[in-house]
């Protein structure tokens, strides 16, 4: 195998994909890339067996072939080339020469016997849905995932796909957030599937500003195919709880507050927190509202803000975490808290198409 | 006097964790410990990965060069010591006198809980039971009269053994065993004495006393005893102590009442301290006073929650001061202390995060 390509052109491709290569493994091939070179395309693989990663580039291929290198290795040599031309050539005995301006560095690699297969999703269904969308939905719901073991079907982020809607869902079992969008799906198109959290966050970092993404999905396995690349992964087996029983339908106090406003507030709040005393105090009074901290063997804190409320008073705790991690991730200016008491769940909302429940704390 | 002891022993705990989790995991071989392209050593291997002459200890990447398929998981200390409380506890249900020796591994004393023998083997089995029950793990258990032999017992039916030695064959029992068996004996000590002529523990029990001491020297003690069977070591229960208190004896006796809660409040201050160190918390509060002719009073109070907190323990001792304090008595000595501690269960935290769903879902 030979090729010559852009350095910055390969360097991307495997930037891509290198994070999912399994570093703790008795099977050694899995720390490598696959490397095929065909026609006028190098196709790049890496697999974890859960997640796998394939990405797609254009190169000057003068003896087609492939192999596998190590990963990591081979990424750290290209970004390091002092020349933005390289050339690359593979023997037989897959011992791979990579030489750019006056560097060269020759590097073991392994046959590609080994390797694991890159799934096929033919006749698998399938939709579209524009990056931006698919990659708001996932920053506003993943930090919810939880990454207990012990519930394993909660470790991954939910998307049902159904009615022209794509609806994701993740909770660690006292929060919970979702995320809705009308997308146009395929006459009678109905799927739920639960996606491991690594799946997410490595799509999380090629989800581009724009251009679609297409979401196949096959019995156990998903794919997302976008730009010149592809990620395919194995879906958590469960069923995930029924998310819908957990929020409140009937609220008994709402106010809207500005977004920047409460995030700064709950922050300093936040400041004389421990991991033993883990809440902040919000205390709901007539236009305004005061945060409360109080640290046994530590110190206390307030912060009041002026909101537009006019209904009863209501205090209830919250871990200042949970909350900041919904307003860094929220597009709007304004937050909606709707809350009933100290002992129920609050919701906060943006647009009409997100929301997160929060569980309180409770005081003793 | 007679004692049952046994000794359970989980069969290569880490890894069967793993592999009970993990099903994909069950009939390969599996090393946890180190990774294998770093320094450091394994600390357990599945008895598949034994075949392959990998044990504990052994460096990762010896282990690697023996066995290059097998799957080397990191180590999850969480997780066994969440499965090693379950075992526990299972102990617990049955004596309270254990001694854990580590995550994997305890003695227990059944003397008081067995009439016999005959019994002390159906507790032994009983918990053998329980264990799987409770965990799907499998242990070794070895009952003898005495830890040394029981810890033999265990090892020598693993996996998944039980194995009894009577008091009448114990020297029967140890007769053909290589000498490294003997506790304390390890690949120096084991070397000295086949340089010496003792290969198995035939070899210790055939010699006198006296002879053993000509010809070893200050080994020959421990080893005589240990070479016969005979053990008469305790099974050291940790159990926590049931109060955490302090007392104060006056040089001179006091009738001051400022003086008197000047010292409780340092008392109070020290238990306090002892408390956190043993991370221990109690709701009972007890004060202490014994006057000039040596009569005592106490007096105690119990709390709704649990403390380890100065400032109230003081508050607590002062009150039970006014109520106890037969004022104007001439006091020699006074005390303070905290007792009814809380369980690990019962300690709930100031503040507890709600859950969402009806557990379980």
């Amino acid at each position: 195998m030979r090729i010559q390509c852009h350095k910055e052109e390969i360097l991307s491709g495997i930037q891509q994909i290198q994070n999912v290569v399994s570093t703790r493994t008795t099977l050694p091939i899995l720390s490598n890339v696959l490397i095929e070179a065909d026609g006028e395309n190098i196709t790049l693989t890496t697999t974890d067996l859960e997640v796998g990663m394939q990405c797609k580039f254009p190169a000057k291929v003068s003896r087609p072939g492939t192999t596998t290198i190590p990963a990591k290795r081979f990424s750290s040599i290209i970004r390091e080339l002092p020349k933005d031309e390289l050339d690359l050539e593979v023997s037989d005995n897959h011992v791979a020469s990579i030489k750019s301006g006056s560097s060269f560095f020759r590097i073991m690699g392994l046959a590609k016997d080994e390797f694991p297969k890159f799934p096929d999703f033919k006749g698998a269904a399938s939709f579209q849905i524009e990056q931006p969308i698919l990659r708001d939905m996932l920053r506003k719901t993943a930090y919810c995932v939880s990454h207990d073991e012990t519930r394993y079907v909660l470790n991954g982020v939910y998307m049902v796909a159904k009615d022209n809607k794509i609806i994701c869902v993740a909770t660690d079992g006292r929060r919970l957030a979702l995320s809705e969008k009308n997308v146009e799906l395929p006459k009678d198109f109905s799927k739920e599937v639960i996606i491991p959290s690594k799946a997410v966050n490595e799509l999380n970092r090629i989800l581009e500003d724009d251009g679609t993404v297409k979401i196949l999905i096959a019995e156990n396995q998903i794919a997302f195919e976008l730009n010149n690349c592809v990620l395919v992964s194995r879906l958590i087996d469960g069923h995930f709880p029924n998310y819908k029983q957990v929020i409140p339908e009937k609220v008994l106090q709402k106010v809207s507050i500005d977004k920047n406003d409460l995030e700064k507030a709950v922050k300093r709040a936040a400041l004389l927190t421990t991991e033993k005393s883990n809440s902040v105090k919000f205390n709901f009074k007539k236009g305004k509202l005061v945060l409360d901290v109080n640290t046994p063997d530590l110190g206390e804190s307030r912060e009041e803000l002026d909101i537009e409320f006019d209904g009863d008073e209501v205090s209830v705790a919250f871990n200042p975490q949970f909350v900041q991690d919904v307003l860094k991730n929220l597009n709007e200016d304004n937050v909606i808290i709707e809350l009933i008491d100290e002992l129920n769940p609050g919701v906060l909302r943006g647009e009409m198409d997100f929301l997160c429940v929060i569980m309180p704390m409770r005081m003793s | 006097m007679k004692r049952f002891i046994i000794h359970v022993d989980m069969d290569a705990f880490f890894a069967a964790v793993e592999q009970r989790d993990r099903p994909e995991l069950r009939g390969k071989p599996v090393v946890v410990g180190a990774p294998p392209d770093r320094r450091g050593v394994i600390s357990a291997a599945s008895y598949e990965a034994r075949k392959f002459g990998i044990r504990s200890a052994m460096p990762s990447r010896t282990a690697f060069q023996k066995c290059p398929h097998a799957v080397f998981l990191p180590v999850n200390f969480k997780r066994y010591e969440e499965v090693s409380s379950q075992i526990r506890e299972i102990f617990l249900k049955n004596t309270p006198f254990v001694q854990p020796i580590s995550l994997d591994e305890a003695f227990l004393d059944l003397t008081h809980k067995a009439v016999d023998l005959e019994q002390a083997i159906h507790i032994a089995q009983r918990i053998k039971e329980d264990i799987y029950k409770k965990t799907k793990l499998t242990c070794s258990v070895g009952v003898a009269p005495n830890k040394f032999l029981a810890k033999i017992a265990s090892d020598l039916q693993k996996p998944n053994g039980f194995l009894v030695v009577r008091e009448e064959f114990k020297q029967a029992f140890l007769r053909p065993l290589p000498i490294r068996r003997i506790w304390g004996v390890g690949p120096v000590t084991e070397k000295f004495l086949k340089g010496k002529g003792f290969k198995t523990i035939r070899d210790l029990q055939e010699c006198s006393k006296q002879e053993l001491v000509h010809r070893i020297g200050s080994l020959a003690q421990s080893l005589y005893y240990l070479a016969h069977g005979e053990d008469d070591s305790p099974v050291q229960s940790n159990r926590q102590p049931k109060s955490m208190s302090r007392e104060n004896t006056f040089e001179r006796d006091v009738r001051d009442l400022e003086v008197l809660q000047g010292v409780l409040a340092d008392l109070a201050v020290e238990v306090a301290k002892s408390l956190k160190e043993e991370d221990l918390k109690g709701k009972t509060i007890t004060l202490k006073l014994r006057y000039e002719n040596f009569e005592t009073h106490t007096r105690q109070r119990t709390g709704k929650q649990y403390t380890d907190q100065a400032k109230v323990i003081q508050s607590v001792g002062q009150e039970l001061l006014e109520q106890l304090w037969e004022s104007k008595r001439a006091i020699r000595l006074i005390g303070l202390g905290v007792s009814h501690f809380a369980t690990p269960e019962e300690e709930e935290p100031l503040q507890l995060q709600m859950e969402l769903f009806p557990s379980p879902f």
